[in-house]
């Protein structure tokens, strides 16, 4: 089978089921064995009232970014699709309605401004439901048989789908979006025979998988359940309010509590709280909540009491543009906060390590008695991935503290300058281990002291415990090492899977190219980078952020300047983009 | 029988180390000598005492401040937290082990002004922690600037002209707030503090302990201990503490009444 590489938008108004139909086509695709890649925008993030579009990327072989072409274009509603021309490749396939129930004017009209090489299908969605249905609402409905009809994709997966979303409404509901499908694709089976014949058919991929469709949101949250979360504390933020949903939802039936609160900074006080007397607690927020959270934060690296914060970064800065995806807080989240405050940073580059890195996040801030940072962004929240169903690692589930043992009972140190630096750790309603933690420096006994030789003693103590961390941290990971490169390429978070595709391109272009992808922005895996950079003669790093926070970060390392590549627009940055960027570095 | 006084030393030693000799720590109070602290300190302690609460059962959260030192001096479990923030902390560590009785303790800056914010939710969500305002009307640790409770033209080094705007009444506000236990005391009346603490430890649900407290080095002129000793009187006997609209009505005819004001049955 040839290489399928398809991208498939459905644009309509709010209203036209234009979000329900691209969840249903998600299912379907996936269903069919076909590796994908989904992201919806709603009507506050593109500029238009009640525009709603979904993308979705399906290939044959792993799919690791959105493409920032159109091969498909499902639309259901003519004024708003017109803002789809300018992203349709030469060849794109367009399916609308062309017999709207209202009357269309020329300027709004979508067949006027398509390509006539294109492969255009008018096709009655509204009739067809109306026939199937007694109902026009069925539409969307319409337009995804007509899409199946057209692309030899049985109907199965699609009815499997169906049933999943409307089988809990009713047998009448279920039949009737099944009958709407159904006409659909009886209609461009028939009617579109000879033009239909321009197109890939794409039937189904092999194997039909066991691959589930989640979220970024979903993964973390799932995580979270999985690590025996005990308790949630949240304030509403865009885009990590969905994290706060879920849990609502099904924290309580695996014995947790979630208690949303007055404000981030509560929300972190009261993580810090259960965690102190010894239970697992998070929060998810985004940069303004991040930003509120700093103080208690670096309070939780003096007094060493673990927690669990996602930050899921979007456009700043201060509010910013809140819909919008951005990595821009990578140095808040490392350095944010009062003094030399230094706590763990990890950031998953896809949903499957979403839900890896929550897992695991808890044992790391219990081992080490500190807060750990969970840096995403609202590109890796709200897409949607289909992946193996995740199943927890006993050994990343197990609880990371240590306790005290009998030997210190009644003259305990809760704060003991170890050699690793970690402090076997006692809990409140432990007898004979009565302490006092503070965000003052303090004594190995809990008792402030100011004075030179033990705040040095201290500083030391908690940094070398942050250090020796790197070995519970994920390593870096270059893709497949071709020995020396003229550009490499090193990136962290939700541009990772567009810079693999970049290098994969540059490699079929002739470039000697690599990339290493990195999870622990703190602390760093300086050998192993170092190590990297020592093989290219050019590093890039590509950011969504304004000047190169990671650049900033770890550029130092590199024998000569690392070239960064920054993007602020607010969107995934894309393979072509960074594969630019490359050509540019590369041609000097 | 005669012992020896090694023996006696030894006895002695063994009695500090077990919990129940003294709520008090072997670390001496850092507030000025007459502070209207050490009362506070001894009323709260006195309650974890009489009730036989075990020591390492007791969670002490404080914010910051004079009052912020609190846990050091305690010997209880205790987290001396960021300014403002022992209310959301307390809530954490009372859901995480309902077993611990939980104190909160600060001062009106740390709980009118910076953490102004909590007070309301605590009382709102009546989770089953006791917080200890200790109300001097000022800023001590930072050497006498006016607080949200200090009264209008208050002359510190910050406002020279005088002080601007109305103080806030934290018991009123507690009772507004929809708190289940609300309690107004006199630092200079220990065993009252004692008694209330303890029927508001036992009282299921968010306790709010309103301490009135001299500050003897920065406030010369509100809360001073000829002041209070002068003005705080028990709450009538006629007072029906059951009742809202008569714990308010009380708060406001008369800001001097000391006793519990109002519990929710």
């Amino acid at each position: 089978m040839s290489t399928v590489d398809l991208t498939i938008e459905i644009c309509g108004m709010s209203g036209d089921g234009t979000i329900a139909a691209g969840v249903l086509l998600n299912e379907a695709l996936s269903a069919a064995g076909f590796s994908l890649m989904a992201l919806d925008s709603y009507p506050a993030e593109i500029r238009g009232f009640g525009r709603c579009v979904t993308r979705t990327r399906i290939g044959n072989s792993e799919i690791t970014a959105l493409s920032d072409k159109t091969n498909v274009l499902i639309s259901l509603d003519d004024e708003q699709s017109q803002s789809r021309v300018p992203v349709l490749t030469d060849d794109a396939v367009i399916l609308f309605d062309n017999k709207p129930v209202t009357y269309i004017s020329e300027e709004k009209a979508l067949l006027p401004m398509l390509e006539p090489e294109m492969n255009i299908f008018g096709v009655p969605f509204g009739d067809l439901a109306s026939q199937a249905s007694g109902s026009r609402r069925g539409r969307n409905l319409a337009a995804l048989g007509g899409f199946a009809a057209l692309f030899g994709i049985p109907a199965d997966p699609f009815y499997a789908a169906i049933k999943k979303k409307f089988g809990a409404k009713g047998d009448k509901v279920l039949e009737s979006n099944l009958k709407c499908f159904d006409a659909g694709m009886e209609f461009c089976s028939k009617a579109h025979e000879l033009k239909k014949k321009r197109i890939t058919q794409l039937g189904t991929n092999g194997h039909s998988s066991e691959k589930q469709l989640l979220s970024g949101n979903v993964s973390i949250s799932m995580g979270a359940l999985d690590a025996k979360l005990a308790f949630y504390f949240g304030y509403p933020i865009t885009p990590a309010t969905p994290v706060m949903e879920y849990l609502a939802k099904y924290l309580p039936e695996r014995g947790g509590r979630l208690m949303q609160m007055e404000d981030e900074i509560s929300s972190i006080g009261a993580v810090l709280g259960a965690y102190f007397a010894g239970k697992r607690a998070m929060t998810a927020t985004s940069g303004p909540g991040f930003a509120l959270m700093t103080e208690l934060i670096a309070h939780a690296t003096v007094a060493e009491i673990p927690a669990v914060i996602v930050n899921a970064q979007r456009g700043g800065p201060a509010t910013g543009l809140p819909t919008k995806t951005e990595q821009s807080d990578l140095q808040a989240a490392v350095f944010g906060g009062p003094g030399d405050s230094a706590r763990i940073v990890i950031a998953p580059s896809n949903v499957r390590e979403c839900y890896e890195y929550t897992l695991k996040s808890f044992q790391v801030a219990e081992k080490y008695q500190t807060p750990v940072v969970i840096l995403t962004d609202f590109f890796l929240h709200n897409r949607v991935e289909n992946i193996d169903t995740p199943k927890p690692d006993i050994n990343d589930m197990k609880d990371g503290n240590v306790m005290p043992d009998d030997s210190s009972k009644n003259n305990y140190k809760r704060f003991e300058n170890t050699e690793s630096g970690i402090s076997p750790r006692a809990v409140p309603g432990m007898e004979g281990y009565i302490f006092a933690a503070t965000g003052l420096e303090h004594t190995e006994k809990g008792m402030p002291d100011y004075t030179a030789k033990n705040h040095t003693m201290m500083s030391e103590k908690r940094h070398r415990k942050i250090h020796n961390a790197l070995d519970d941290l994920p390593k870096p990971e270059e893709y497949r090492p071709e020995g020396a490169y003229d550009i490499g390429l090193i990136t962290w978070g939700s541009t990772s899977g567009a810079a693999l595709e970049a290098v994969r391109l540059a490699r079929q272009n002739g470039i000697k190219a690599g990339m290493l992808r990195v999870g622990s922005i703190f602390p760093y895996h300086a050998d192993e980078i170092q190590e990297f950079m020592d093989k290219c003669k050019e590093i890039l790093i590509p950011e969504l952020n304004f000047e190169g926070q990671l650049a900033n970060l770890i550029g130092h390392l590199h024998r000569k300047e690392v070239k960064r590549f920054n993007m602020v627009t607010g969107i995934p940055m894309t393979a072509a983009e960074i594969l630019g960027a490359v050509d540019k570095v590369i041609s000097g | 029988m005669k012992t020896s006084g090694r023996e006696t030393a030894r006895k002695v030693q063994q009695i500090k180390a077990s919990e129940n000799f003294s709520v008090r720590s072997d670390n001496l109070p850092t507030w000025c000598p007459g502070c209207g602290y050490f009362g506070i300190h001894q009323g709260i302690n006195n309650s974890i005492q009489e009730l036989g609460i075990p020591h390492h059962m007791v969670m002490t959260v404080s914010g910051i401040g004079c009052a912020g030192r609190y846990p050091f001096f305690s010997n209880t479990f205790g987290l001396h937290t960021a300014h403002g923030r022992s209310l959301p902390v307390a809530t954490g560590i009372k859901l995480a082990n309902p077993e611990l009785t939980v104190f909160a303790v600060g001062g009106d800056g740390d709980g009118l002004g910076i953490g102004g914010a909590h007070l309301p939710h605590a009382s709102r969500k009546d989770i089953n922690i006791n917080y200890v305002m200790f109300d001097n009307s000022i800023y001590g640790l930072t050497k006498g600037q006016p607080s949200p409770s200090t009264p209008t033209g208050t002359k510190t080094k910050a406002s020279p002209y005088g002080s601007e705007g109305n103080p806030l009444n934290a018991t009123l506000m507690a009772l507004s707030y929809g708190a289940s236990f609300v309690a107004r005391l006199f630092a200079g009346d220990p065993e009252s503090i004692t008694a209330a603490l303890k029927e508001g430890i036992r009282h299921d649900g968010f306790s709010f302990y309103h301490v009135y407290s001299p500050c003897v080095t920065f406030d010369k002129g509100y809360k001073t201990w000829t002041n209070l000793k002068k003005n705080v009187h028990p709450l009538p006997e006629s007072h029906d503490c059951a009742d809202l609209k008569d714990a308010m009505n009380a708060v406001l005819d008369d800001n001097f009444s000391m006793g519990i004001v109002y519990k929710k049955f």
